[in-house]
């Protein structure tokens, strides 16, 4: 007679559900005030520009007067390049784990490291949605009390207010999961927030001035597009304000942002994801 | 309990080996030093054996599985290798409750470990304002958050004054009187002399020599002179 032998299944390593790992980030998140600053200086800035904007509406060298529809435009949605700082705090979410050495911590913890980065992902995710929330939220309020204040008529419809509105929210939070994959490749946090403004205020300008149809699909110009900015409007230099070329429309533009995010995501996973640390 | 088990381990940085056809055990229930002078590959067996460092070789296991294989890791294995690992910006309470959703570990522990640790004062202080030996401390709480089975300990008495050093000693004896495993790295012979059961010696990455601490300081000798006497014969 022969004895049945019934194959153990090994144990299968769970570490964690996703949802309590993302909840690990939110909890790292909320527990320093990094993250705080930096919704403090997206906000200040957007606050300062919009108003800087709004007032100089209808003056020479100024944006249209607020009587206008651009002008409405140029003021409400003159804060999109506030966004960058979403991608700042994306960077922070991962490089700070190598900057404060923290990384052996997590990876102890987790030694799934890609379930990590897509844990930071999609906290980055919820608070590049509240950069982008917040900032819309003071353009909007400064539009319209500076709209309101020069007698002026709200031109702008309700339904485009909230697409601007979701805008923000959607451009943001890709550009903070964008962030989180920068830094996760480059792991030196200085170098990923430089290499941040370097790309958005250097490059993408050089580039869009130089061949204005590349302009739609360059990432923070794209994103700045999405959150209702005039193609270019959000770009320094040559490039600003360049007119002639159309964004590409909402549900495109989420949709190759969120696939940029993707790749990088999987390239950090086969390459920088796997690094030793030592 | 778990046995900590490390077969024919190697690994390179380059044109540098730093760990060498390293072979050895750590049985549960004792204390096991690990000593070698610097560069000798301890802290590399270590960051292997905790799956944050790639083998090019062999096997380091936990209770016979890797610890990226484990289960819930913080419940089986509870490690302490960098001091300044913490986010000075965090307080220590805040670091423990991060550290204790991620072991799934109930937040009354976080009480109990500040405690063990002689940390209830300081635990909504930020943790840039720790001193070494405070964040030795925290780091050995974050350790046993999880009531784990294994400890490894890289250099744990860094920074700790003569009181923290006795506080440590004792954890480490009760620890491994109740069962558990215990790995410890350290530079301080005498004290490590105190502490350990067994030791595992290495240099430039190679195992020089194992076993209780009676047996190698059979001679009269005592364990720092025996360490001192296998190194050097280690480099000839």
């Amino acid at each position: 007679m022969t004895d049945l032998v019934f194959p153990v299944a090994p144990a299968r390593p769970r570490q964690g559900t996703f949802t309590r790992l993302v909840r690990i980030e939110l909890l790292k998140l909320t527990s320093t005030r990094l993250g705080y600053g930096l919704l403090a200086a997206s906000a200040g800035l957007t606050a300062l520009w919009t108003t800087l904007e709004a007032s100089r509406a209808g003056k020479p060298n100024g944006p249209a007067p607020l009587s206008t529809l651009a002008g409405q435009t140029s003021v409400i949605t003159g804060g999109a390049w506030g966004l960058i700082l979403a991608a700042v705090l994306g960077v922070t979410l991962s490089s700070g784990e190598f900057r404060h050495h923290t990384a052996t911590l997590t990876y102890l913890a987790t030694p799934a490291r890609g379930r990590v980065l897509a844990a930071k992902m999609v906290t980055a995710l919820f608070a590049g949605a509240l950069f982008g929330l917040a900032g819309y939220a003071i353009t909007l309020a400064d539009g319209l009390a500076f709209t309101a204040a020069s007698g002026d008529r709200l031109v702008v419809g309700a339904a485009t207010l909230t697409d601007w509105g979701f805008g923000h929210l959607v451009s943001a939070a890709l550009l903070a999961a964008m962030g989180v994959v920068a830094g996760t490749l480059v792991r030196s946090q200085l170098a990923a927030v430089v290499g941040i403004f370097v790309w958005t205020i250097i490059i993408e300008s050089l580039i869009g001035g130089l061949f204005s149809s590349a302009r739609p699909y360059l990432p923070y110009t794209a994103a700045t597009a999405l959150a209702g900015a005039p193609l270019g409007s959000a770009n320094f230099g040559p490039s600003r304000g360049v007119t002639g070329v159309a964004a590409l429309p909402f549900a495109a533009a989420t949709a190759y942002l969120a696939a940029i995010a993707l790749a990088g995501a999987l390239i950090a996973a086969r390459t920088a994801v796997r690094r030793d640390i030592t | 309990m778990a046995t900590i088990q490390i077969r024919g381990l190697v690994k390179r940085f380059g044109p540098v080996t730093a760990v060498d056809s390293l072979s050895f055990d750590v049985t549960p229930g004792t204390v096991t030093g690990f000593l070698g002078p610097n560069g000798a590959g301890k802290t590399t067996t270590l960051r292997i054996l905790l799956g944050l460092v790639t083998a090019g070789a062999g096997t380091a296991t936990i209770g016979g599985r890797s610890y990226r294989d484990l289960a819930e890791p913080l419940h089986q294995v509870g490690a302490v290798l960098e001091a300044a690992g913490f986010h000075p910006g965090r307080t220590a309470r805040a670091q423990l409750r991060i550290q204790a959703l991620a072991a799934a570990a109930d937040p009354s522990r976080i009480e109990d470990v500040l405690d063990l640790a002689g940390l209830t004062d300081a635990a909504d202080r930020r943790i840039g304002g720790f001193s070494l030996g405070m964040r030795q401390r925290l780091g050995l709480a974050a350790a046993l958050l999880a009531d784990p089975e294994v400890l490894i300990l890289d250099e744990p008495a860094n920074g700790l004054d003569p009181e923290g050093v006795r506080w440590l000693r004792g954890l480490l004896r009760g620890f491994a009187a109740e069962g558990g495993t215990v790995l410890v790295s350290s530079h301080l012979l005498a004290e490590v002399a105190q502490t350990v059961d067994s030791v595992v010696i290495v240099d430039r990455g190679r195992l020089v020599a194992a076993g209780p601490v009676a047996e190698l300081t059979a001679g009269g000798a005592g364990l720092e002179d025996a360490f001192f006497q296998l190194t050097k014969e280690g480099t000839r």
